[in-house]
Formats: structure tokens, C-alpha cells, sequence
């Protein structure tokens, strides 16, 4: 449902019409088969866990959502209104799959589920998310981390 | 997102990022990406189907496992099967009768419809475990009864030292909007995002006090709370054409 032409006219052309920062390459990091891989996810749905400070306006920090977090303890405090959050109160892994990759280890498909996982308020201009990201990178392999799915909202 | 996906990847760490505007992924050209056609807040689809959200997080995981790019952008190629109306869902409690309510009037029916959803949320939120209610620090009956004082055109003191009484005013409303979904969804039916927002929003106290917020507070010469009534209110698919 997330086509342009599905979205109210206003939201749509904001989107469409949204500034992207442009990149004059684009990495790429080839690593092992899946099944020995160590698996984060990175959210940018302002999650934080129950008791961290939520994320106000535009802030270009991050959260840190350790594994061991409970469905009952993670919050959503992305700005937008524009977005359900109906799924996320039923059921987090719509947002933060975190009991799939783990079945997805216990099966052997993916290797392992890494210790910390992270979240970022998508509403930020990513150019002021920068320095964060790159943290971040450098705690996700002090982890082993070599495989992250970028979960948006 | 896709920006992130440039970043940790220059930090040397291998990522595929869910898109669910195309047009945004196209421009940033990520390494890898996978579009999926589900509404804005489900990246991975369908709440409460395993089976169906694995599906996606191996579509993109797959990705990885390519050995030649950048850039990859996939398409996902099933719709989400939440998107359909239940038709067995019923509303948790019937339409009250607020025709040519006054804002006094509407903050009466708020305060009072608010203090049964509390109760009825408590239990939901029990036999769920969970709740994101909460970024206010107001219970679901204290959040209504804030949101009655500015209907009144008063300007209630925040409970909390951290937050403007502007602020808490929006984390008010987002707690309550989150309350009422939450006692919405308890039960065994399976309604659309559509369909909890249909209600919430023609058919509550809860819905009209929020829009008649909305209008009070559009031409505030306070511009914090005018941000917020304009805002982070009323999701802009159900503001009025006229605004």
C-alpha cells in the first residue's frame, strides 16, 4: 500500500518531492553464506526501550535496544503521526523482528542474532545522522555483526 | 534508511534495507534494498504471521548473498493479506451521541468515555503483556481528563518538570489514540489498520475532542502548540479537504 498513488495527494508529493542526500559511489561488503552469518537490526522507527528517553523532533542520536529487550518494554516514539502503528502494538516483530531472526538461527539459517540492536528517528535529515551511523557501525563489529537489515516505518 | 545503508556499509558492515518508498531508495541508491508493498509503519508485513514476515526478512537477507552489485533494489512480490477488512471485527463499545456538541459538552463525553476505556485498556494490556502506552506519564483516564482541560480552552499545568504543557498535550493524545487501539485489537478478529482508524476516528468522543483540538488550536499564536495542533494531531489522511 506504500505506492505514491495509494497516499494522500499532500503526503505523496511530500515524499516524492522529499531531498534525499546523494552519494557519489555506493559501498559494498560481500561477507559468508547467510547460515554463518551474525544478524543486527538497525530501525529508524525512534524505538527506545521503556524507560530511555524518548526521541523528540528531529534528533540525530541513537538508541540502543539490547537482545535480551521484551516486546513489553520497547517504545515507539517516531514523530510522524502519518504512520500505523496498530501493527507494532499487535505484534512488534512488524517493526522490530527480533523473535524471527532468532527462529531464523535456532533453524540454522542465518548464523546467530547480534547482543545490541539500534534505532535511529527516521524523520531526521540522515546527512545530521552521519557521525552516529558511523558508531554505530564500529560497535556492530566489535559484535561480529556482518549482516544488517535497515528496518524503516 | 537508505542513507544509513551507505554509512554502515562505509563503516565495513554489510546491509540490506527494507523500502517501502521506492522512489526515496531509488535516489539514495543503497547497496541493497528490498521494496515491499505494505503501508507506512509494517516493513515486514502483517502482524501476528511468522510465517509470512520470515518470508520478507529472508527476501532481503537473500540479498547478501549476491555476489555482484551495488546497487540491488528487489521488489517483494506479495501484498499484505492484513490490508483486507474483517468483517467479523466488532467496535469495542457503540457510537456516542455528540451531535452539535459544544466543547464543553465534548469534554464531558471525553472525560467520561476515556475513564471506561481505562479500564477496558488495563485488561487488554494484561492479557496482552504489553502496551506502547505511555510518552505522557498520564494514565488513559488522566489523558483524557488533559485533553478536557484545553477543550475548555484551559491551559493545564504538565505533570512533568521535562515536558511543556504543549508537549504533554501531544503525548496525551498519542497515548490515548494508542490506548483506544490497543483495547480495539483484544479479541480474536483480525481488523485492518483501516478499520481501527475508521472507528477511532467517526465513531469515538476520543476522535471528535481530537479534532476539535486540532481546530482550536490551528490559529494559536503560541507557536509550539500551533506545530502541534497542525501536526501531531490528526494524521493528514483524515484532515478534512478544508483543512
Amino acid at each position: 500500500m506504500a505506492r505514491l498513488s495509494d497516499l494522500p495527494a499532500a503526503t505523496a508529493k511530500r515524499y516524492a518531492e522529499l531531498e534525499c542526500p546523494t552519494f557519489a559511489t555506493t559501498p559494498w561488503v560481500n561477507g559468508p553464506p547467510l547460515a554463518e552469518r551474525r544478524v543486527a537490526i538497525v530501525s529508524s522507527a525512534g524505538l527506545v526501550v521503556r524507560g530511555e528517553k524518548p526521541f523528540r523532533g528531529r534528533d540525530p542520536e541513537y538508541r540502543v535496544i539490547p537482545s535480551e529487550t521484551r516486546p513489553d518494554q520497547l517504545m515507539f516514539s517516531h514523530i510522524s503521526i502519518n504512520l500505523d502503528r496498530s501493527g507494532f502494538q499487535e505484534d512488534w516483530n512488524v517493526v522490530f523482528p527480533l523473535d524471527r531472526l532468532r527462529e531464523l538461527a535456532a533453524e540454522g539459517v542465518i548464523g546467530s542474532v547480534a547482543a545490541t540492536h539500534y534505532s535511529f528517528m527516521g524523520a531526521t535529515d540522515p546527512v545530521q545522522m552521519e557521525d552516529y551511523a558511523r558508531d554505530v557501525a564500529a560497535r556492530l563489529k566489535s559484535d561480529g555483526v556482518d549482516a544488517v537489515l535497515l528496518s524503516p516505518v | 534508511m537508505s542513507a544509513l545503508g551507505h554509512y554502515l556499509e562505509e563503516g565495513g558492515v554489510p546491509t540490506v534495507a527494507i523500502s517501502l518508498i521506492r522512489a526515496q531508495t531509488e535516489n539514495t541508491k543503497p547497496p541493497r534494498a528490498l521494496w515491499v508493498p505494505f503501508e507506512l509503519g509494517r516493513p515486514f508485513g502483517p502482524p501476528s504471521d511468522a510465517a509470512f514476515q520470515k518470508r520478507v526478512i529472508l527476501a532481503a537477507l537473500r540479498l547478501l548473498e549476491r555476489e555482484r552489485g551495488p546497487v540491488i533494489i528487489e521488489d517483494f512480490p506479495d501484498e499484505d493479506p492484513r490490508e483486507q477488512p474483517d468483517p467479523g471485527w466488532r467496535p469495542p463499545f457503540a457510537k456516542p451521541d455528540l451531535d452539535n456538541g459544544s466543547a464543553t459538552r465534548l469534554a464531558l463525553a471525553l472525560e467520561d468515555e476515556s475513564e471506561r476505556v481505562e479500564a477496558a485498556f488495563r485488561r487488554a494490556a494484561k492479557e496482552r503483556g504489553r502496551t506502547i502506552v505511555g510518552l505522557s506519564g498520564l494514565s488513559v483516564g488522566e489523558a483524557g481528563r488533559y485533553m478536557a482541560g484545553w477543550l475548555r480552552g484551559q491551559t493545564p499545568e504538565s505533570p512533568s518538570a521535562e515536558m511543556s504543557a504543549p508537549l504533554t498535550l501531544r503525548f496525551a493524545v498519542d497515548d490515548l489514540k494508542a490506548a483506544y487501539i490497543e483495547v480495539a485489537l483484544s479479541g480474536s478478529a483480525t481488523p485492518s489498520s483501516k478499520q481501527l482508524g475508521d472507528w477511532l476516528w467517526n465513531d469515538t468522543a476520543a476522535g471528535a475532542a481530537i479534532f476539535a483540538l486540532r481546530s482550536m488550536y490551528l490559529t494559536s499564536e503560541d507557536d509550539r502548540l500551533k506545530a502541534i495542533a497542525g501536526l501531531f494531531l490528526v494524521p493528514g489522511v483524515r484532515v478534512p479537504p478544508s483543512g
